[in-house]
């Protein structure tokens, strides 16, 4: 395939997976917005800057947690920011007009419905401001968007030839996912830190947060820690109990990931296991692991018989191995390490990239290339 | 006249039936209408299908259309204060009815024109013997600005210098006329296919009666017209498509022809030579390239050959190509035979190389560079339209029965100036069709550009993007100033 048309199926891949993440973020905010405190809604803000890697207008979120009318106009400003502003590249607005630009250039290689899904959702919301979905439940807006690109990857997972515009497709999708989310945990792990350490297994039982009956769960669970505190009876403040999180449970549900963690590990959202679900969990679409894994076989479909440029499955691989061979041994308490781990795999994407774009799309063809 | 309509089968309209008000000129050629304002034979179902349709079902039809043509963003770019803006070009469902013996008679004029101008191309690149013969004067055409003397000596395949032309037909009470021979790169073609579609959706009913001969082959004609054209003969060719990018205004054409012929779309720097051959850069690596049709004017093809300034070409290319390892459609250097100033030869011209006579006529035209030529000018230009040879796009031009008289003074000047650069017509009595308006059907003036394809042999399919002037009374068929498209249906015998 023409280099060009390949890198094109990939900024597509990689935009659509921005605005979808995005979306999700957003649209998770707003529910916090709903009945949470002022603090947790500032806290919400300061983690969607820092998993979007976007500097708020005037360099910092300004903070006024006693002046809840103050919190609640920023919310007007920050959402907008985050959806609609031209001037944000990362915007949503922003990464469709991005993913629909570059569709438009290599249209000859997208599949008609695909391309009228993508202009569709564009103009959907290209002349939208935050005031049009501000009053009339906005949660809707973002889900609107969202099924819009999940409408996009369902056509193409029907439709496409499985020829190497698939596999860039594929490539900068999760590659773009696996980057977004060790961003997303590393400002996570920045704006709560756990406090389980500091609080110790005796701390206070599962938080009224949670609408499902805990012990049912717990019961079947080896938490040792989260079994004794779920029978250590009294009704504690929630907010010491790690388990009770809902900041956690609202990352596991940006991640579309609350239902199989329930299933998997207990409905105590344990920090340190909620982090390691994430970053580590094969079978969870939103999982680095799970990226990493799609990335990898993407770059060996496309690099078939080419040994010469395998540097971008070399670099891949080494990522995917010390999620399954490093990981393991850090220290779950040392948070400082696993931050820096986050940040270590962030940079690695980067550098990912910058491989596959060497190997595939702007190489200096030698006289030895010429078949 | 109310007995004579009766009898062709077409009672006179009604009060608010959509052709009540609808008024024929006899100055201008009516496609629809015969002098007596009765339907021609060949368009009366559709007449009667329009005419038995609802007024808003047609409106809701032809926004239908429109909508379709943005959402599917079949769209060209204008470029204004804002940048590039994606406008569509406005449809009008309208279809224009051309009958089979009519279009039997253009296509044998279209093939024969076209055999012509080859030949004309393959002789001046060549032996030069229409020079040599005194047929047309060697300063016209090596003086021409369009003419390559780097295509000197370069071998052709099948003598194919114009694979893809799009020539521009009029029609008056003299019957077709040729316009212009758009011989470069001509455009349009994919709006001829997507009127077709949208068309076909909303008429389905009529279009069914009529017999309408399809068009929607044309994507794989043209694959073969190219693959015809490969240096490697019987192996499966590698063919592109070079176009200038996102950013020129025919780009949703390329992409389409790209999609339709099932070729690559490639840009001036996808492209790279080496060692005298031609190859794109691929995921896999380098991959030979044999085919390019380009989109692209001969500037910039390549820098080293044609314009030293060019971002937009390939280094090198010109030299793969004169090897004979890349073929090139259309050749660089076809527009010296669309010159404004040829054109008044391409009678002779076809007379000289094919010993036959010109079926298709050219619009009268008067060469200021002869002195008879420029005293007829000079003394009608109040009859006349003048036209720069090398221009386009209604540039450098003057329209005498629409310019005041100081306009045709200072005009006059610059004829007087440099006579060889202008040549006059006379002011032509388009024909028109009916077109959809708010007030029921009204006519608008129209022309058609089909499109031919030359390989190893000529092909083309009975359809032509038509163009319409949907300003009433404007002659301005251009899409950037107003024009419109229709579908054009050309019936089986």
């Amino acid at each position: 395939m023409l280099s060009r048309s390949a890198l094109g199926l990939y900024w597509i891949g990689r935009y659509l997976e921005r605005a979808q993440h995005a979306c999700r973020l957003i649209a998770d905010q707003f529910e916090t917005m709903k009945d949470r405190p002022v603090d947790e809604i500032d806290k919400g803000w300061r983690r969607l800057y820092g998993g979007l890697r976007r500097v708020p207008v005037g360099g910092e979120l300004s903070s006024n947690l006693d002046d809840e009318q103050f919190m609640l106009v920023d919310a007007f400003t920050l959402a907008d920011d985050l959806t609609f502003e031209a001037g944000n590249p990362d915007s949503i607005r922003s990464s469709l007009a991005n993913a629909r630009e570059n569709a438009r250039q290599v249209r000859h290689v997208v599949d008609e419905d695909l391309w009228s899904c993508l202009n569709r959702a564009f103009f959907d919301l290209r002349d939208l401001g935050i005031a049009d979905i501000w009053q009339d439940r906005p949660g809707d807006f973002y889900r609107r968007t969202e099924d819009a690109v999940r409408t996009f990857f369902g056509i193409a997972e029907s439709n496409m030839y499985r020829d190497d515009g698939w596999h860039f497709l594929q490539l900068g999708r999760f590659v773009e996912r696996a980057q977004l989310l060790s961003a997303l945990l590393e400002a996570q792990l920045a704006v709560y830190p756990a406090r389980g350490q500091d609080t110790g297994p005796d701390a206070g039982p599962a938080s009224e947060a949670e609408t499902s009956d805990p012990e049912a769960f717990d019961a079947e669970t080896s938490d040792a820690g989260a079994d004794a505190a779920a029978d250590a009876g009294p009704v504690g403040d929630p907010a010491a109990d790690p388990a009770a999180d809902p900041d956690w449970l609202s990352l596991l549900r940006i991640c579309a990931a609350r239902d199989a963690y329930g299933r998997r590990h207990s409905l105590h959202y344990d920090p340190a296991a909620v982090v390691d679900f994430l970053v580590a969990d094969p079978l969870l679409s939103r999982s680095i692991r799970y990226a990493l894994a799609q990335v990898c076989a993407a770059l060996d479909a496309v690099s078939a018989g080419r040994p010469l440029i395998a540097e971008a499955g070399r670099r891949a691989g080494r990522l995917a191995a010390s999620i399954d061979y490093d990981w393991p041994n850090r220290d779950p308490a040392d948070e400082e390490a696993i931050r820096a781990t986050l940040r270590g795999i962030g940079e690695s994407c980067r550098r990912l990239h910058d491989d596959i774009d060497a190997a595939y799309f702007s190489y200096e063809p030698g006289d030895g290339d010429a078949a | 006249m109310p007995v004579e309509r009766a009898e062709s089968g077409a009672p006179p309209p009604e009060e608010g039936h959509l052709f009540a008000g609808y008024e024929t000129d006899p100055a201008f050629y009516d496609e629809m209408f015969d002098a007596d304002g009765a339907p021609r034979a060949h368009c009366r179902e559709l007449w009667a299908a329009l005419g038995g349709t609802p007024r808003d079902e047609l409106a809701t039809m032809q926004e239908r259309a429109e909508r379709s043509f943005l959402h599917e963003g079949i769209t060209f770019s204008v470029y204004g204060e804002e940048g590039a803006q994606e406008r569509i070009i406005p449809i009008d469902i309208v279809p224009r009815i051309v009958a089979a013996e009519q279009w039997e008679f253009l296509e044998r004029g279209l093939r024969q024109r076209l055999e012509a101008l080859n030949l004309f191309l393959a002789d001046i690149y060549g032996p030069g013997r229409v020079i040599a013969d005194g047929v047309i004067p060697a300063d016209m055409v090596r003086g021409c600005p369009q003419f390559r003397n780097a295509m000197r000596g370069v071998e052709v395949a099948h003598g194919a210098y114009v694979s893809v032309c799009g020539t521009d037909l009029v029609r008056t009470h003299d019957g077709f006329l040729v316009l212009e021979d758009n011989l470069r790169v001509p455009s349009g073609v994919s709006y001829m296919l997507a009127n077709r579609a949208a068309v076909k959706t909303s008429l389905r009913d009529a279009f069914r009666r009529h017999r309408v001969r399809g068009i929607e082959n044309y994507g794989r004609l043209l694959r073969r017209t190219l693959a015809e054209l490969s240096p490697r003969g019987d192996s499966d060719p590698t063919i592109v498509l070079l176009t200038p990018g996102v950013y020129n205004s025919a780009f949703y054409e390329h992409m389409f022809l790209a999609r339709e012929t099932g070729v690559e779309l490639v840009q001036g720097g996808d492209l790279v030579v080496r060692n005298g051959f031609v190859y794109m850069r691929t995921t896999g690596g380098l991959r030979r390239v044999d085919v390019i049709y380009r989109r692209i004017d001969d500037d910039f093809l390549d820098p080293l050959t044609f314009r030293p300034d060019s971002v937009l070409g390939t280094p090198g290319l010109f030299n793969a190509y004169r090897l004979g390892n890349v073929a090139i459609a259309n050749a660089p250097g076809t527009g010296v035979a669309d010159d404004k100033s040829v054109y008044a030869y391409v009678p002779e011209i076809i007379r000289y190389f094919l010993n036959e006579e010109p079926l298709l006529a050219n619009v009268e035209t008067h060469l200021c560079r002869d002195p008879d030529g420029l005293e007829y000018t000079l003394d009608n230009l109040d009859k006349l339209v003048v036209k720069e040879v090398g221009g386009s796009g209604g540039y450098g031009m003057l329209v005498g029965p629409h310019a005041t008289a100081e306009e045709r003074d200072a005009f006059a000047e610059k004829i007087r100036a440099t006579p060889e650069n202008y040549i006059s017509q006379p002011t032509l009595d388009l024909s028109r069709a009916p077109c959809l308006t708010e007030d029921g059907a009204a006519p608008r003036h129209v022309d058609l550009r089909p499109f031919v394809l030359r390989g190893q042999e000529t092909r083309l399919v009975p359809g032509a993007f038509c163009r319409v002037a949907l300003t009433p009374g404007s002659l301005v068929v251009n899409s950037s100033q107003g024009g419109g498209g229709k579908d054009l249906w050309v019936l089986s015998g």
